[in-house]
């Protein structure tokens, strides 16, 4: 199992979804690739964290909580009117703590590092299902890919590749449909023109159609009238091609 | 130049019927039977079927093998299309034991696949395979592909006939270019996605009364029917988008032409039925 392969399998394992063979493979390699554990490690204890909390309170806690409770309730009520100092200090406090927040600000990059490790998390499921053998998996991963952020290339690519390549239609079909998101790349643009006559299914080409009028796309009027010339062209698709042109002008 | 093409024509069917003949045990029927064992038929296991042409059905059975029936193609391919080499009688004494095969079936890594040869189209191609099997179909030219009882997960493409899917119980993703898709559920699975699509025909899906699903359903010149309560989704505003006419003036246009979204009992697993020239029905069982 390469590297690759491996971080392909990663959220199948996580998720106990994969074949007791794979499993044994996969945890071969993670024997032996010291970089593929690290990650695996990484990315794991995210996963766990984001998994809903199993924890009970326990036994003691009750019993605790009213301890405390009483304690408060005993404890003697101070003057009801603050001393005008501590008012200023109150105030002085709160001023400094926004500007030590502030300062700080730019330290405190942890959320931007969890937000990114869950965007890759995202990024790695749509990736690995996309590979999957089965039609209805691969289409799971289709929708995990409107999760990704738009400018993530490499689910991107992924998707691409399915709407060029995938043996089912319709998953082709649903790639398509993923790609809305997509629309301001200028790499997803050109690759689903690229696509367009080349695909086999007509209900296919009627959806990178209805996506090339979607996203405006100007360029596509050459290749639009190469299709509508093309006398293997189904005539349906032919007259969609002449209603895009028209919104297209 | 008539007398010449039929004679030409009759030493070919004469060259066949000799070669059909000569497979003495093969030529007692219009069958013939290809029988194949998953190495581990305990594990997952998978068919794939690649056929050219013909039909092709796939029926799930209580039994371990894939046990393969069809129909050989008129004559024994070799020399069909070149004209150069028509199939000729073996030598005195001999009998085919093969070479160009109508059928291509080979076994790897618990998947079995049937492949039909290029110049021996062979029809009707009948196929028993363990009921969990996952099955996957594709015909270029075939006439219908029918899969019966099959709990593993369905995927089928037929590029020019009809998909008819009977007492499916995992996931089904089927296609037709030009013919109805047909499917009968006995059960969606909870966490699974399906989708349905044809180019030219009716896409007609029979579902459980209890079925929780989220339908997404695209139909470009036609209606959608269904007997369940659909509790469709407005039509988000989001979808309005507002564009420049040819004179430069803005125009404000809301895709109706766009996927309808609705639940049934009370949504699950999304399931997609698209449909450019035709009608959308789902059943409730």
């Amino acid at each position: 199992m390469t590297c690759d392969e491996a971080k392909q399998h990663f959220a199948e394992y996580w998720s106990q979804s994969l074949s007791d063979a794979d499993e044994i493979e996969l945890e071969e390699h993670l024997g032996g690739c010291d970089a593929c554990r690290t990650e695996a490690e990484r990315l794991g204890a995210l996963w766990r964290q984001l998994a809903p909390p199993s924890e009970e309170p326990g036994p003691g806690l009750r019993g605790r909580f009213y301890e405390m409770l009483r304690g408060a309730a005993l404890r003697p009520a101070r003057s009801s009117r603050p001393p005008v100092w501590q008012i200023a200090a109150g105030i002085a406090l709160l001023v400094g703590g926004g500007l030590l927040g502030y300062g700080l600000r730019p330290k405190d990059s942890e959320l931007a590092q969890l937000r990114e490790e869950v965007s890759s998390m995202r990024q790695l499921v749509a990736l690995s299902l996309l590979q999957q053998q089965s039609a209805s998996e691969r289409l799971r991963g289709v929708s995990w890919a409107y999760r990704v952020e738009p400018s993530d290339s490499e689910v991107l690519q992924a998707l691409l590749n399915s709407v060029n390549g995938d043996p089912s239609v319709n998953v082709r079909l649903a790639a398509v449909d993923a790609l809305h998101a997509f629309g301001s790349n200028v790499v997803a643009r050109k690759g689903v023109l690229g696509s367009l006559e080349k695909q086999d299914a007509p209900l296919v080409q009627v959806a990178i159609l209805d996506l090339l009028v979607d996203l405006n796309d100007r360029d596509a009027e050459p290749v639009l009238r190469r299709l509508m010339q093309n006398v293997s062209t189904d005539s349906g698709v032919r007259q969609r091609a002449q209603w895009a042109l028209e919104k297209l002008q | 130049m008539g007398i010449g093409e039929i004679t030409v024509r009759q030493t070919i069917l004469i060259g066949a019927a000799l070669a059909a003949l000569a497979c003495a045990q093969d030529a007692q029927q219009d069958t013939e039977k290809v029988t194949m064992p998953f190495s581990n038929p305990s594990g997952p296991h998978k068919l794939v079927v690649d056929a050219l042409q013909g039909s092709v059905t796939v029926k799930g059975y209580a039994g371990q093998e894939v046990v393969i029936e069809y129909t050989p193609g008129p004559g024994r391919g070799r020399g069909r299309r070149t004209g150069r080499n028509p199939a000729e009688p073996p030598p005195a004494g001999m009998h085919r034991i093969g070479g160009n095969r109508d059928l291509d079936v080979t076994e790897s890594s618990n998947t079995v696949t049937v492949k039909t040869g290029v110049f021996a189209p062979v029809s009707n191609v009948v196929i028993q395979t363990p009921a969990d099997t996952s099955v996957t179909v594709k015909t270029l030219a075939g006439r219908s592909i029918d899969i019966d009882n099959v709990s593993g997960e369905i995927d089928a493409n037929n590029f020019s006939g009809a998909v008819n899917i009977t007492n499916a119980s995992g996931a089904v993703v089927a296609h037709s270019m030009n013919g109805k898709v047909t499917a009968s559920l006995n059960r969606v699975p909870p966490d699974k996605m399906m989708s349905f699509s044809t180019f030219n025909g009716d896409v007609d899906v029979t579902l459980p009364a209890d079925a929780k699903a989220t339908l997404k359903m695209r139909d470009d010149n036609g209606d959608i029917f269904s007997d369940f309560d659909v509790k469709l989704e407005a039509q988000s505003p989001a979808q309005a988008t507002q564009e420049k006419d040819k004179n430069g003036r803005t125009t404000r246009r809301v895709r109706v032409d766009g996927a309808q979204t609705g639940s049934i009992n009370g949504g699950g697993p999304e399931i997609q039925f698209t449909t450019y020239n035709g009608r959308i029905m789902i059943h409730k069982k």
